[in-house]
């Protein structure tokens, strides 16, 4: 990492949300920093907590949320401790935020323009509406959209979904946050559309001095975007380092059991998968969280879940069977 | 038992699936579908690939009679596809069946999965006792617990409502199953084993698979043959080792040069296509890739390639096809 100091440093996060069968664990005690201008790739399955987490960055939070406890640290700032209208302050002007469905994300009564406009305003008061205009249409181009004179003056249906994904990125850039949150934001599209944005956001990095979390649930795409890597299961973190050391050599079995899975050129035989079901969100986390699908689950593992702990530079893992299990290679 | 089908003659040599330059047309304009040929023998394993808009959903809604075709001969082991239907629909539906994309959404929410189960055995009038009894083999082929059959479609997971959607298709003893993205929304870890399932259920029930996916890692895994559609029409044909291994159509190039891969090693250089895939409503004049591909040519904007053998049991729809050795233009 460049800067010492973390932009965000999230300490034993836990979210919980009331269902009909009883509370919920969304988040079970996350610990993790984003690092300064670096993009952060958040990993997972379905229901492991990544897109709250994103959601709880930006607390906006759906209503059946019981509990939120721990630290969101932005730059020294609490972001859990924001009364409501600070926190209002920070959304869309420090933070911003990359939906997945650009349709249903844009206003469809409104141009593409009026939206621009409006989010570049409320983050630069001063700007007038003709240099708002202005600048909009100027990062329209630098997101890689032809006639952005014609585009402007668009509604949201008349464009495409590579262009509408498109807009969304030139608007949240265009308010120059310091922290970019895109949750899946090419999953929507056709692959050479995401081939597109995905070249798209690895050109914009080089004038975007802000940090980014990238989640996926597509690991190939992280492998190739991404500087860091966070591994989530069920709700908790279980393993977080640097996406090429990660993904050469894991140290939690979840994250070997998912590349295994990942189908690759030249590959032979039958595929590999991961037995047995998700964990439950209801249930309370007595046991390595892994452990019921775990191919090296042993009696220590049922004990407790164990924390992240350091493994090797800048990398962590939950898991206390890492060492034997998953054998560090020697470096040359 | 497989004798659903009453065979035309000549239905031993003919293949089990064929079009023949076979159009949609919408409103006297779309062409969602413009003059696709291809065969499928018995026993075939067929991928279709694509973006949204090139015409694969459709492709397999005329090929199970659900939309009748414009222009062009479908026939099913050598018979009309509409005389087949005339003739004897729910024969035709007991031996070609359909996995639909939403597994979830095409069980109805307010029945249990033993009637939803056995709703095709009633429709289709077959003996019950008898049908009762191969729900119950192929629901322990399956690997779905017993008890599943007590439960609706929302209280089992999504890998267990694809798996009951199979269960329903082939308690018909099909022989043709068309299966749409089978494995949209799955998560990585269950996918492997529905492919597995999938490819197991091919030898042991002597299945036919039409395979629609835009998931370009699944199609390769699991089918012989890859159609890529653009457009409506067929830009690409080949056995998918070949085609993975060399495109010959620039458009096939740039899709599958998309796949990303979490081994540095095994990325392939990107390429990275302009716009988007134009409306069928208007489609570009001469090739219909034209307005996208990165080697065009003045002769491919105004005369539209036809699909041409280029040996090896591939067709080609381009002017300037990619040579195999070097991935350029020949």
């Amino acid at each position: 990492m460049t800067d010492a100091s973390p932009l965000v440093s999230i300490r034993k996060l836990t979210l919980d949300a009331t269902t009909e069968s009883g509370p919920a664990h969304i988040l079970r005690g996350l610990d993790l920093e984003i690092g300064r201008g670096r993009i952060l790739g958040v990993v997972g399955e379905s229901g492991s907590g990544k897109s709250t987490l994103a959601s709880a960055l930006l607390r906006l939070l759906p209503s059946n949320v019981s509990r939120l406890d721990g630290e969101i640290r932005f730059d020294g700032i609490d972001l859990l401790a924001l009364p409501a209208n600070e926190m209002q302050a920070w959304r869309g002007v420090r933070i911003a935020m990359i939906f997945q469905d650009p349709m249903t994300a844009l206003n469809p009564l409104f141009t593409v323009g009026t939206h621009m406009v409006d989010v570049l305003r409320r983050r630069f008061p001063e700007l007038s509406r003709r240099e708002a205009l202005a600048r909009s249409e100027a990062m329209l181009v630098k997101v890689g959209i032809a006639d952005p004179h014609l585009r402007l003056k668009a509604y949201p249906h008349q464009l495409s979904g590579g262009m509408r994904q498109r807009v969304m990125i030139a608007m949240a850039l265009s308010v120059e946050p310091d922290l970019l949150l895109a949750d899946e934001p090419t999953t929507a599209l056709d692959a050479t559309v995401e081939a597109q944005i995905v070249a798209l956001f690895d050109r914009l990095r080089q004038d975007f001095s802000g940090s980014i979390v990238f989640i996926s649930h597509h690991l190939g795409l992280v492998a190739e975007l991404c500087d860091d890597l966070c591994v989530m299961y069920g709700g908790a973190i279980v393993e977080t380092g640097p996406v090429a050391e990660v993904l050469r050599a894991p140290r939690h079995p979840y994250t070997r059991a998912l590349l295994d899975c990942e189908i690759e050129d030249g590959d032979e035989g039958r595929l590999a998968t991961i037995p047995g079901e998700v964990p439950n969100p209801l249930s309370e986390l007595t046991q390595c969280i892994f452990a019921s699908r775990c191919a090296h689950t042993a009696d220590i593992c049922l004990e407790r879940h164990p924390p992240l702990v350091a493994m090797g530079q800048g990398r962590q893992a939950a898991c206390i069977r890492s060492a034997e299990v998953l054998p560090c290679e020697v470096l040359p | 038992m497989r004798g659903a089908a009453v065979s035309a003659p000549g239905a031993e040599r003919a293949p089990l699936i064929a079009f023949d330059d076979v159009s949609l047309v919408y409103d006297g304009k779309v062409r969602a579908l413009d003059g696709v040929s291809f065969a499928i023998e018995r026993g075939e394993i067929v991928g279709l690939v694509g973006e949204s808009g090139s015409g694969k959903t459709t492709l397999c809604r005329v090929l199970m009679g659900l939309l009748p075709a414009s222009f062009g001969r479908i026939a099913i082991a050598g018979e009309p596809l509409a005389a087949r239907l005339a003739r004897d629909p729910l024969g035709f539906r007991r031996q070609a069946q359909m996995l639909k994309q939403e597994a979830v959404a095409s069980l109805s929410p307010r029945m249990r999965i033993r009637a939803l189960a056995e709703e095709p055995l009633k429709i289709h009038r077959l003996p019950m006792t008898e049908g009762r009894a191969r729900l119950l083999r192929l629901l322990k082929r399956l690997g779905l617990p017993e008890a599943t059959l007590d439960k609706f479609p929302h209280q089992v997971s999504g890998g267990q409502a694809r798996r009951v959607a199979i269960l329903r298709a082939l308690v018909l003893e099909p022989e043709i199953i068309v299966a749409d993205e089978p494995t949209a929304g799955l998560d990585v870890s269950v996918q492997g084993e529905l492919l597995n399932l999938m490819r197991d259920l091919h030898e042991e029930f002597a299945l036919t698979y039409l395979v629609v996916s835009h998931n370009l890692n699944v199609v390769r895994r699991l089918t012989d043959r890859t159609i890529v559609m653009y457009l409506g029409q067929i830009v690409e044909e080949a056995p998918t080792r070949a085609l993975f291994e060399a495109p010959a159509h620039p458009y096939a190039a740039a899709l599958l040069s998309t796949n990303p891969s979490v081994d540095p090693a095994r990325r392939r250089e990107r390429i990275i296509l302009k716009g988007e895939i134009p409306s069928p409503v208007n489609p570009p004049s001469g090739c219909r890739f034209h307005t996208r591909c990165p080697q065009v040519a003045e002769r491919c904007k105004i005369e539209m390639p036809e699909l041409r053998e280029t040996g090896s049991g591939r067709r080609v729809r381009c002017h300037f096809p990619l040579t195999e050795s070097t991935g350029r233009t020949a």
